[in-house]
């Protein structure tokens, strides 16, 4: 899932405070279970901007929105921004940006997009995917070096490793674990397999991407 | 004492049944039990009062004298004590405010109740409400029937009575006392000037044994003894008393000789002590104040001369099993003899309707169609004690309720009020025993009372009421059965907050990542509901909305410096937190108060909100006070953002300031 936190109220209050009606629109996936963007926080953000706006003696209108997920144009046509001079979005970046595509009105994130993680329980996520689009974990285990080692290094460890810690200290070192899981499963031979580097352009055929076969297909179009 | 129903889960499931806990099935009239505690447990007693006024019109009386059905069907008897629900619906009478309303008729049909007692008051009840005219007749000077003359002061004082009686007339009920139907005017004449009538006209006469004596002065019988009482007649017995049966009559005539004077009371019945009639709890109170108890023992002769001078009893036995009509057997071999100054029977009441002129059966009786509760005269109608014999205050009510809707139906054709009385509902299992270990093991408050040497020297009221503080403490051992959380299913967006965040493991995952909630486990503690991002997950009877319309109305007319305090129900003493305009909101748990309730309450007018209480020794929700300390840390974190820094606190109270702690 993705994970997002929200951005500081203040930093919220100074992007919007020009507005007049602000349409706080939240998503029911990702940014609810992230317990970011559900509609909670919609009410609760709507409240503290309008405290904020009220302290300042500015008069804007805040009111709020779900969609199921920002990120499908089906849903994003259901929304209804008529009257409204600004967006906040709570969605993570592409739900941002497909409102800013399709609404003709300023939109502006609520939250930053964080990583892609798996959940450690009760409002904890950790990161474990970068979207680099060569996924790597085959060879690795299962342990995404791109995500775990602070350099994102292809071939490691790197001489920065002590003890199975990062130099930086915060984190276990990702090549370790690797090394350590490839040996439990005994294909500690694999270790010593040279990776090539990625072709970083794949990111630049998005996002026009679509499943093979269906390149043609518009987003409104059944199949 | 504790029996409790199997539960119909797949209808359940299927939301084709309404779910009941327990004690409301149990309740003759289904009063909304888990309702009106937890808002005693809140502190709005008010609205604890409107909950039991929806289906119960005398909750003065029936907080005082009700023999409590419910109580034996509550969840919490295996675990400690049941919740004390009856004296609870007396606190509600005590603290809150009888709603006013209105007079108003628009129906044009008008119905003749005759009697007083709790069926006719509560089908006035009803009638009024549906906007009919309802006025009651009663031969006696004053309103209530059994109420006011035959339950004594001590147990049910005039005054408890009155305010149920006087709401029911604000309402628009009217009553001609000392009016005595069948000889002052007749059933017929009633039938027609109104669009029907109702006898409810209880069995007001008492039986005696057909012995030897029964005539002699000094004999009395139950009803015209307590009648007399309760006018204020002075009654002079003698210091041996004995009362003779074994039923809430019995007890009560022998309570009151003890208060008029009689040293030796010995109470004789011919079963056994389980086979009594008279709840265990009366009969216990009675031996505490000296009354003696003979069990399994006959009335066969009575000695006397001039007046009375001894009853002469036989040993009985009763043959188990064989019912209440099997006559025990007496063995005239084995006699005892209680000396007397006055012997009181008080064993069972008959009807007294002949004057009426109705229809009977061949044995006397009033004849009547019991499913329609008609009687064949046109327009008449029967319910009450005078049909179904003896039974109590709550049955009354009910049958009060029943006639009513039937009379409303008859007369409009709506059947709508019969159907809701008829509506079935599955109930709520045991508490399972994963939730029993959680729970924690809470005394039920005793009420304040008379000390038993002082009780008898008067006619005084035994039991004093709870303090506000100790209702809603004792409500506070309501386990909120079917109050707990339920989803809305579309909401829910599957993000298993609530299964992380539950200690009781209720919400459980199914088959495409929805939750079910299993209300057998959960206790309806909130914590799910206030972390669920998607607002998925209601409260029965707590709503954010209502929340922030509570919030609005303590924030009229503020000051400058207004502080509002969010003050947890759980907690005894209060933090001494502000002097000046403090407005107060008790909460049956904090987390009842969401980030949004606050940011909205620092808008309408407060300068400042405070959370305050969370005890952890007295909390009744332990896993949920780190979810106020969390909240509490994410409202101030918001509030100092925007400079506010002294807008918000939380603010605990020392636990060992605590003096009301068992
Ligand atoms: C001593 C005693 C103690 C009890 N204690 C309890 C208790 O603790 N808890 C409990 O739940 N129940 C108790 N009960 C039972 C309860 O009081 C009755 O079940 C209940 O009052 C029956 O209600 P009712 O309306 O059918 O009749 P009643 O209450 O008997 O009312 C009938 C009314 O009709 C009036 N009336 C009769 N004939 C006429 C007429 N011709 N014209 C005009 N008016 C007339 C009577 O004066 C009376 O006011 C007790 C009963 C007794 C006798
Ligand atoms: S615990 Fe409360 S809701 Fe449950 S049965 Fe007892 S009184 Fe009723
Ligand atoms: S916390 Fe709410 S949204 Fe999340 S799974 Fe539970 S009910 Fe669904
Ligand atoms: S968290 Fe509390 S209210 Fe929610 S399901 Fe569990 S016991 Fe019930
Ligand atoms: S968690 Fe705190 S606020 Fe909630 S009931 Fe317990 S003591 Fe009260």
């Amino acid at each position: 899932m993705i994970v997002m936190r929200q951005k500081p109220v203040t930093e919220i209050r100074d992007m919007v405070a020009r507005h007049r009606r602000v349409l706080l629109v939240g998503c029911n996936t990702c940014a609810a279970v992230a317990l970011a963007g559900g509609e909670k926080e919609v009410g609760t953000l709507a409240e503290i901007l309008r405290l904020a706006m009220w302290r300042q003696g500015s008069q804007v209108i805040f009111e709020g929105a779900l969609l199921q997920r920002q990120c499908e144009p089906e849903y994003v046509m259901q929304l209804d921004a008529e009257g409204y001079d600004a967006l906040l979005s709570l969605g993570c970046g592409a739900g941002v940006s497909l409102l800013a595509a399709m609404i003709d009105v300023p939109v502006y994130p609520a939250l930053d997009t964080m990583f892609i993680g798996v959940s450690q329980g009760l409002a904890s996520w950790e990161a474990e995917c970068s979207a680099c689009g060569q996924c790597v974990l085959g060879k690795t285990a299962g342990i995404c070096p791109i995500t775990r080692c602070a350099k994102g290094i292809l071939n490691g460890p790197c001489g920065g490793v002590s003890d199975g810690r990062c130099e930086l200290g915060d984190r276990d070192c990702a090549w370790v674990l690797i090394h350590e899981r490839l040996e439990h499963f005994g294909r500690t031979e694999e270790i010593a397999e040279i990776a090539e580097p990625k072709d970083h352009s794949i990111h630049t055929k998005c996002p026009a991407f679509g499943i093979v076969g269906m390149e043609e297909s518009d987003p409104g179009e059944k199949p | 004492m504790c029996a409790t129903n199997a539960i119909h889960m797949h209808a359940i499931r299927e939301g084709t049944t309404r779910l009941s806990a327990p004690c409301r099935a149990r309740c003759p009239v289904h009063i909304d039990v888990p309702g009106y505690l937890s808002a005693i447990a809140d502190g709005r007693f008010t609205d604890a009062l409107e909950i039991v006024l929806e289906r119960n019109p005398l909750p003065s009386v029936c907080g005082r004298i009700c023999l409590r059905p419910c109580e034996e069907g509550c969840r919490r008897c295996l675990l400690d004590e049941p919740v004390a629900i009856a004296q609870l619906k007396r606190a509600a009478a005590d603290f809150g405010a009888y709603p006013v309303r209105k007079r108003s008729f628009p129906r044009p049909e008008s119905i003749a109740i005759v009697g007083s007692g709790p069926t006719g008051l509560t089908a006035a009840y009803d009638l009024v409400s549906w906007g009919m005219h309802a006025t009651i007749l009663e031969s006696e000077p004053l309103l209530g029937g059994m109420l006011r003359y035959g339950i004594p002061s001590f147990r049910l004082p005039d005054y408890a009575l009155d305010r149920d009686i006087d709401h029911i007339l604000s309402l628009g009920a009217e009553a001609k006392t000392r009016v005595r139907v069948g000889r002052d005017v007749t059933v017929s004449e009633l039938a027609e000037e109104n669009d029907a009538v109702l006898v409810a006209v209880g069995l007001p006469l008492s039986r005696t044994p057909p012995i030897p004596g029964a005539e002699l002065p000094g004999v009395m019988s139950a009803l015209p003894l307590l009648a007399a009482i309760s006018r204020g007649e002075r009654v002079e017995v003698g210091s041996r008393v004995v009362v003779v049966g074994g039923g809430n009559a019995a007890i009560d005539v022998a309570r009151t000789v003890r208060r008029l004077g009689a040293t030796k009371v010995h109470l004789v019945y011919r079963r056994t002590r389980q086979e009594m009639p008279a709840s265990e709890q009366e009969v216990k109170e009675a031996e505490r104040e000296g009354v003696t108890l003979h069990c399994s023992l006959g009335p066969v002769s009575i000695v006397g001369d001039d007046r009375v001078r001894a009853l002469i009893a036989a040993r009985c036995t009763s043959i188990p099993g064989e019912g209440r009509r099997a006559e025990p057997t007496i063995d005239e071999e084995q006699v005892t003899r209680f000396e007397a100054d006055t012997i009181v029977f008080a064993i069972g009441q008959a009807a007294d309707v002949t004057d009426l002129a109705l229809p009977l059966t061949p044995r006397g009786a009033l004849e009547v169609d019991p499913l329609a509760l008609r009687s064949p005269a046109e327009k008449v109608y029967v319910a009450g004690d005078v049909i179904s014999g003896a039974t109590t205050v709550i049955d009354a009510i009910a049958a009060g309720h029943r006639v009513a809707a039937l009379i409303y139906r008859d007369l409009t054709g709506d059947a709508r009020p019969l159907e809701q009385l008829d509506e079935e509902s599955a109930v709520l299992g045991k508490v399972p025993d994963a939730m029993a270990s959680k729970l924690e093991t809470r005394r039920r408050i005793m009420m304040e009372r008379l000390e038993y040497f002082e009780s008898v020297q008067s006619f005084e009221e035994i039991e004093s009421g709870y303090t506000e503080y100790e209702a809603a403490r004792e409500a506070q051992r309501c386990l909120s059965c079917t109050s707990g959380a339920r989803l809305t299913r579309e909401k829910c967006a599957s993000c298993l907050t609530c299964m992380r965040v539950c200690p009781h493991g209720v919400p459980m995952l199914q088959l495409g990542g929805y939750l079910y909630f299993d209300a057998d486990t959960c206790h309806a503690c909130g914590a799910c509901a206030s972390q669920c991002p998607a607002q998925a997950i209601a409260l029965e009877g707590h709503s954010e909305d209502e929340m922030i319309q509570r919030v609005q109305r303590q924030l009229t007319n503020t000051s400058l410096e207004t502080t509002l305090m969010f003050a947890c129900g759980s907690t005894p003493i209060l933090p001494n937190i502000a002097p000046g305009d403090t407005r107060t909101l008790t909460v049956t748990c904090l987390l009842r108060a969401s980030e949004r309730t606050v940011l909205r309450a620092l808008q309408e007018g407060a300068t400042r909100v405070v959370f305050a209480g969370c005890v952890e020794s007295t909390c009744r929700f332990p896993h949920a006070r780190k979810f106020v300390r969390q909240r509490a840390a994410r409202i101030t974190a918001l509030l100092e953002a925007l400079g506010m820094t002294d807008a918000f606190f939380l603010a605990e109270y020392d636990d060992a300031l605590d003096w009301h702690l068992p």
